[in-house]
């Protein structure tokens, strides 16, 4: 088979992860009360702040990525609203999700805004009598614990999507248990959005506004190694169970670790997504805070990686043999 | 002065009338969509009721790989050289060469149909599964989903494409091109609720069976011969 999807479908299950992940973070701030105590979010938050206005933004952006990647859907638009009409399709289901998501997170960042910056939120309930007697935090809570949940689907529904295709690319469906049902990537995905989340968010976010003096906090970077191993070590799981089950699975992984994609797994994956930001990271647990360097450092790379990681899963599909 | 001016204008007229009737040519070379062309033999989605359970076995000891099903196929469906609903694999060892052909096998149960997002693919009663192009948005998830790699894209239409059994044909009495064309009559085409054809005979003696069962789509229509020791004792095909 021609690979048919490639860097257009990459980066919207890319874009894809990202929001979510992002959204995740900034959901985990707000219903843990953290993006509300002064020595992990001075004065503003950046988590919650880029947290919750990126994460709609990105994930439409790959909504429109996707449209693009359309045949007769692109030149005739009105068939897309059909989309929505087949329950059987995971993509119905995630079509569904994103339709929902989408709002949610625009609704988080705009009323994150109006928290950060009063002064727009007296001016606009001057304005709309209806909305003076509304309390901006119980109401951000709410949004943010529907956001929260729907971030996760969307990040898990990125991988449900492409391992849904069971015998027809065995490597896409490989089991993370053998024999048991369920597939590595939708769990891989998960993990790398929440990775992808946490890099944008803490390590580029918080380190940038607070111009070389992160937030203090040793919980993040131990969370994020967490991360970061739990996903080479799932990795390292799809592989090694692909060349169990041999055939084209075998034939995907071989690709991948010697193969036309090697440089694109050794390169962009090992050293950029995981090296180089655990390295990172283990240096910002033992001082407790994010140098300039290290957190831009492992934020772009685990960004950049987290790109390289869906596009090498899409091109190495083998289709199962006959 | 005159005579240069008309016979401008008269060029023109050529020209234009020339351009009107190439673009006329264009789209009538154009093939129209799988359901237009079965509307005057009765193949419409919503009225469709037929007792018909139609099979194709592809005897893969009589195959040459020749490829005239192929060249067929293409002729018939206006496809280009690059693109064919049949895709031949070539099987065996050095000491056992053979040819096998494969296209869509009709599963009674798709994953195809299952993935699509807005319901394009669906299963007739006879067994057929065809794609209705309108409702086609071209996401390409069907492609991905086929285990038997038998989805093509249809990049001028911008929709998925397969093999639809020459349905027209095949309603009308006939038979699909690429039986029609084969030369070593290794593509034997009948009705399988007919137990004394050929086809219902073959299945039934247990040498026709579905390629790959295991995939577990249950191919409705496809049945093959194949008779490679290695084929049957590493598959079971």
């Amino acid at each position: 088979m021609h690979a048919e999807w490639g860097w257009l479908a990459a980066i919207y299950l890319f874009l894809g992860g990202l929001g979510a992940g992002a959204m995740a973070y900034a959901a985990l701030f707000e219903l843990s009360g953290r993006r509300y105590e002064g020595d992990t979010c001075p004065e503003v938050c950046p988590v919650t702040l880029v947290g919750s206005t990126v994460a709609g933004p990105l994930v439409a952006a790959g909504v429109l990525l996707l449209i693009f990647e359309l045949g007769a859907g692109l030149r005739e638009p009105w068939r897309i609203p059909l989309m929505y009409t087949h329950p059987d399709s995971v993509m119905t289901w995630g079509v569904w999700i994103l339709t929902i998501f989408i709002p949610v997170a625009f609704l988080y960042g705009f009323l994150e805004l109006m928290h950060v910056y009063p002064g727009a939120w007296s001016a606009l309930t001057a304005r709309a009598a209806f909305l003076r007697n509304l309390r901006l935090r119980p109401i951000k809570r709410i949004v943010a614990a529907v956001g929260g949940v729907l971030a996760l689907a969307v990040a898990t529904y990125t991988g449900v999507l492409i391992s849904e295709v069971g015998h027809a690319v065995p490597f896409w469906s490989t089991p993370l248990v053998p024999f048991l049902p369920i597939p590595t990537l939708p769990v891989l995905f998960l993990i790398s959005a929440l990775s992808t989340g946490e890099a944008l968010t803490i390590d580029l976010a918080a380190t940038i506004s607070s111009r070389g003096q992160a937030p203090r906090g040793r919980r993040e970077h131990f969370i994020h190694l967490g991360l970061i191993t739990g996903e080479a070590v799932l990795l390292g799981q799809l592989l090694a169970h692909a060349f169990l089950e041999g055939e084209a699975a075998a034939q995907s992984a071989r690709d991948i670790l010697i193969g036309p994609h090697s440089i694109v797994f050794w390169v962009f994956i090992m050293v950029l997504g995981f090296i180089i930001p655990f390295i990172g990271h283990v240096y910002a647990a033992g001082r407790g805070r994010h140098q300039p360097v290290t957190g831009l450092v492992s934020g772009i790379s685990l960004i950049a990686s987290g790109l390289f990681l869906r596009y090498l899963v899409i091109v190495s599909a083998v289709h199962a043999f006959l | 002065m005159s005579t240069p001016d008309f016979s401008r204008r008269r060029f023109l007229g050529l020209a234009l009338a020339g351009g009107a009737s190439a673009s006329l040519a264009v789209q009538v070379k154009k093939l129209p969509d799988v359901h237009a062309r079965l509307a005057p033999v009765g193949g419409d989605r919503q009225k469709e009721v037929v007792e018909a359970r139609y099979g194709l076995v592809i005897d893969t000891n009589k195959c040459t790989g020749c490829q005239a099903c192929v060249k067929a196929c293409n002729e018939r469906n206006d496809l280009p050289s690059d693109l064919s609903y049949i895709h031949g694999r070539v099987k065996g060892d050095q000491h056992l060469r053979w040819f096998l052909m494969v296209q869509c096998q009709h599963c009674a149960d798709p994953p195809c149909a299952t993935v699509c997002p807005t319901n394009a693919t669906y299963v007739r009663d006879d067994g057929v599964v065809l794609i209705d192009e309108k409702l086609c948005v071209g996401c390409k998830y069907c492609m991905y989903a086929c285990p038997y790699d038998a989805r093509i894209f249809d990049q001028e239409r911008g929709v998925a494409d397969k093999c639809w059994l020459c349905l027209d044909w095949v309603l009308a009495g006939g038979e699909p091109a690429c039986v029609h064309a084969c030369i070593p009559g290794a593509r034997i085409f009948g009705r399988l609720d007919d137990p004394d054809s050929t086809v219902s005979q073959l299945v039934a003696s247990g040498r026709a069976r579905p390629l790959r069962p295991e995939f577990g789509t249950q191919p409705a229509v496809l049945r093959y011969v194949i008779d490679d020791p290695a084929e049957q004792s590493t598959r079971g095909a």
